[in-house]
């Protein structure tokens, strides 16, 4: 490396001169590795519980009876919600929703074990914020867990009274009992869900946006650009040895998460481990080239940069995790079906926790693979066009 | 007085003729309210195929099938001989959930025995799992209601007595809020609320490091203590000013008219959500002010902040509980705006709070200005006590 001067153009003399500048330049360092480390751990660290357990509501009890404390008790105990407080009117509850202090308000009304056992089917009202969707549905579903449970006892009491024995009671209550079995991940645990997902979302911006940056700044100007051309012996050596640096370095990166992924927060492994790893590599290449093909086509180099992040800032939402594409109108799914991301996702989900039958699992590589190839077809074109522009003394 | 007018004139001559800033701050505002809410504008996820294996060929199995396809949230797309076949188009992604109904599932139920069904729903997409599992559960509760109630009736049971047996307490969800469950709806509030931060803050950011941020003086030439600091108040406080007259229609527009665009209720009042927007609006810009410190380099500061709303989104505490982060990372998430913006604007907009609901929220802001334009104005005294003195003339 240091005798830069003496070495025959190609390859290599880029790809070193590429890895200096990313030791002189403080902000190339940060932008690959300090940055996606960050981001990554910060988000790690927000979704690191996985599973929101005991969200907490308050209970409306106007009965006081037997009864009324036991469907107390059953919410208490569902691993979702927990009854932390008991309020003395509606309206009190209200307010406690509004101010977070509470995700619920159960309401048992006024003679509800008296009128149970009369027949008279009073209503247990579960009032919930949908605003805040997630745990909004996590209380509902702790709570309709927990009331149904209540009811199958009164119920089977209901019908030994009448001289049923419990077995036939325990039949006849539940004619069509379903069984809910989630598939691929069983314990509905965010950090394989979500964070499984987001890191990868967060390094596509990361990857897109550096590269506008690392590639804009040598194609700034037509000398810049006449000089890497130069030092690479060429147009293609001189691009990929731009390029391979940063493919090393975010992957590196990709790596490293999924290592903390893997060791620590047991996202399983179902599928085949180099499926995801050439799906990694073509996955990053994807993104290196759309950074640097809008550094070719847009100067000066913060117009890139600001286009760069236009695309890629907002991708997370069309790639359909959340919200999920099939619901999606037909722009949103045409711009996800444009995202390596979304493809990269969908192989990522079918090699950890799916376990995709290998036959299944290649149709995202492929157009992952397909999508690197055309951006490398148009950077290699527009690079073309420029070299013809630059005055052939420079060349 | 007048240093405050000059500065406040001059970084609004600055936001409008520099592109880089007035890309940022109005057109990439202007272009994410498009651009943003268009995967979430059909609301709600319906329709989830699923396939049935129908193991029972019956009558009543028929039936089922075809009450869980009427449901709006699933669709069954194939019926496949067995589950084996039924998990590879899982696997293809061409359905999402399996419902298998098994062999003499009719029999059973008339024979009064319990006769369960099975749903595999493909939990990795929570959305579709969550859809797939009401729907199903909604149908077999209803069907074996129907069944249980027959089956009394035909004992001889009274229909009102039988029907208060199968359902003696009925449970009653009453969504507050939201109550169609729309993901927009969900969504967009609080979305809109990190779009304004994000491009505000990248926008401050630029003014305070491309060329022309330089101090402005008054024109004395004398360097009293006082004096500086009179000065560098009036600076900072020049500069949020005018950063809050320009963000004005964008957060008018952003907080008021996209809801309305996009249909999506809104319970309070305007006048409450823009007194809410003037502390966030200020924090923003206050934080602005250091981020451009801390950076020296507009480049610098788009490419750190680009990929850092999707952190910032989670943070607030919004799509995933704040109960249950890491303390550490629930005292940072206080020190950005938008964490408690969200909180507050969504409070005020979606669930009708007044002001005296979200106090706590409306005077954290409050804090976070006085702690970032204290924070800036301490960087603007420095800088004027280092900066050569201004050439006379």
């Amino acid at each position: 490396m240091q005798r830069r001067d003496r070495q025959q153009p190609g390859f290599p003399l880029v790809f070193w001169r590429e890895l200096a500048w990313l030791r002189r330049r403080p902000l190339l360092l940060m932008l690959t590795v300090v940055v996606p480390l960050g981001l990554m751990l910060l988000l790690t660290a927000i979704l690191s519980a996985g599973i929101a357990t005991r969200l907490p509501i308050a209970v409306l009890d106007l009965d006081g009876s037997e009864l009324s404390r036991s469907v107390i008790r059953a919410v208490d105990a569902t691993p979702d919600t927990a009854t932390v407080l008991h309020v003395a009117e509606l309206s009190e509850g209200r307010h406690l929703i509004v101010a977070r202090k509470i995700r619920g308000l159960l309401m048992l009304p006024r003679n509800l074990e008296r009128d149970v056992f009369a027949g008279r089917r009073p209503e247990v009202v579960l009032f919930y914020n949908t605003q805040t969707f997630t745990v909004g549905n996590l209380v509902l579903r702790g709570v309709n867990s927990a009331i149904p449970t209540v009811a199958a006892g009164i119920r089977i009491s209901l019908r030994t009274a009448e001289g049923q024995p419990v077995e036939e009671a325990q039949a006849a209550i539940t004619p069509i009992p379903l069984q809910t079995h989630a598939l691929f991940n069983s314990t509905l645990n965010y950090v394989h869900f979500l964070l499984a997902a987001l890191l990868p979302a967060v390094l596509q911006t990361v990857v897109v946006t550096t590269m506008a940056y690392a590639v804009g700044i040598d194609v700034e100007t037509r000398h810049r650009f006449a000089i890497l051309r130069r030092l690479g012996g060429g147009l293609l050596p001189a691009m990929f040895g731009k390029m391979l640096p940063y493919t090393i370095l975010f992957l590196s990166m990709l790596g490293i998460a999924d290592f903390v992924l893997f060791k620590y927060l047991e996202l399983p492994l179902r599928g085949d481990p180099a499926v995801l790893v050439i799906a990694g590599i073509v996955f990053v290449l994807a993104c290196q080239f759309i950074g640097a093909l809008l550094a070719l086509l847009l100067r000066p180099v913060a117009a890139a940069v600001s286009i760069a992040t236009l695309l890629t800032a907002p991708a997370f939402g069309f790639m359909g995790i959340g919200f999920p594409r099939l619901g999606m109108n037909a722009f949103a799914y045409g711009y996800g079906e444009l995202l390596p991301g979304t493809w990269y996702l969908i192989a990522r989900i079918d090699q950890t926790i799916r376990g995709t039958p290998l036959d299944l699992s290649w149709k995202p590589v492929l157009v992952l693979t397909g999508l690197v190839a055309v951006l490398i077809s148009l950077t290699a074109i527009r690079v073309r066009i420029m070299r013809r522009s630059v005055p052939e003394r420079a060349a | 007085m007048k240093m405050f007018l000059t500065v406040f004139r001059n970084e609004i001559g600055r936001i409008f003729s520099l592109r880089p800033v007035f890309s940022v701050v109005v057109l990439a505002a202007a272009v994410y309210a498009l651009f943003y809410p268009q995967p979430y504008l059909n609301e709600a996820l319906r329709r989830v195929p699923i396939a049935v294996v129908d193991q029972d060929r019956t009558q009543t199995s028929r039936e089922l099938a075809r009450l869980v396809d009427a449901t709006s949230d699933v669709a069954v797309a194939r019926v496949l001989p067995d589950v084996p076949t039924a998990e590879r188009e899982v696997y293809d992604r061409s359905i999402f959930g399996i419902l298998l109904i098994p062999q003499h599932f009719e029999r059973d139920l008339l024979h009064g025995r319990s006769s369960p069904i099975a749903l595999y729903a493909d939990a990795s997409y929570f959305l579709m799992y969550q859809r797939m599992n009401g729907a199903v559960t909604a149908v077999s509760r209803t069907l074996g209601t129907n069944f249980e109630i027959a089956r009394l009736v035909g004992l001889g049971v009274d229909p009102p007595v039988a029907a208060a047996v199968t359902d003696p307490m009925p449970f009653i969800p009453v969504p507050l809020f939201n109550p169609q469950g729309g993901y927009a709806t969900y969504i967009l509030p609080a979305a809109f609320v990190l779009i304004l931060q994000q491009t505000l803050l990248i926008g401050v950011g630029l003014l305070g490091t491309l060329p022309g941020a330089q101090v402005i003086w008054t024109g004395t030439a004398r360097r009293r203590v006082s004096d500086l600091a009179f000065e560098s108040i009036a600076t900072v406080a020049g500069k949020l000013l005018a950063y809050l007259a320009i963000h004005a229609l964008i957060v008018a527009t952003y907080l008021i008219g996209l809801p309305y665009l996009y249909g999506i209720p809104r319970l309070g009042s305007v006048a409450t959500i823009l007194a809410f927007a003037v502390p966030f609006t200020l924090a923003v810009g206050g934080l602005g002010l250091v981020v451009a410190a801390t950076f020296r380099n507009p480049l610098a500061v788009q490419l750190v902040f680009a990929a850092i709303g999707l952190p910032f989104f989670f943070l607030a505490g919004f799509a995933w509980p704040a109960e249950v982060m890491p303390a550490p990372v629930r005292l940072l998430s206080q020190l950005l705006p938008s964490t408690l913006a969200i909180d507050g604007l969504v409070d005020v907009a979606q669930l009708g709070a007044s002001l005296s609901d979200v106090h706590r929220e409306f005077l954290g802001l409050w804090l976070l200005v006085a702690v970032y334009a204290c924070i800036a104005v301490i960087i603007e005294f420095i800088r004027r006590r280092r900066a050569p003195l201004p050439v006379p003339g």
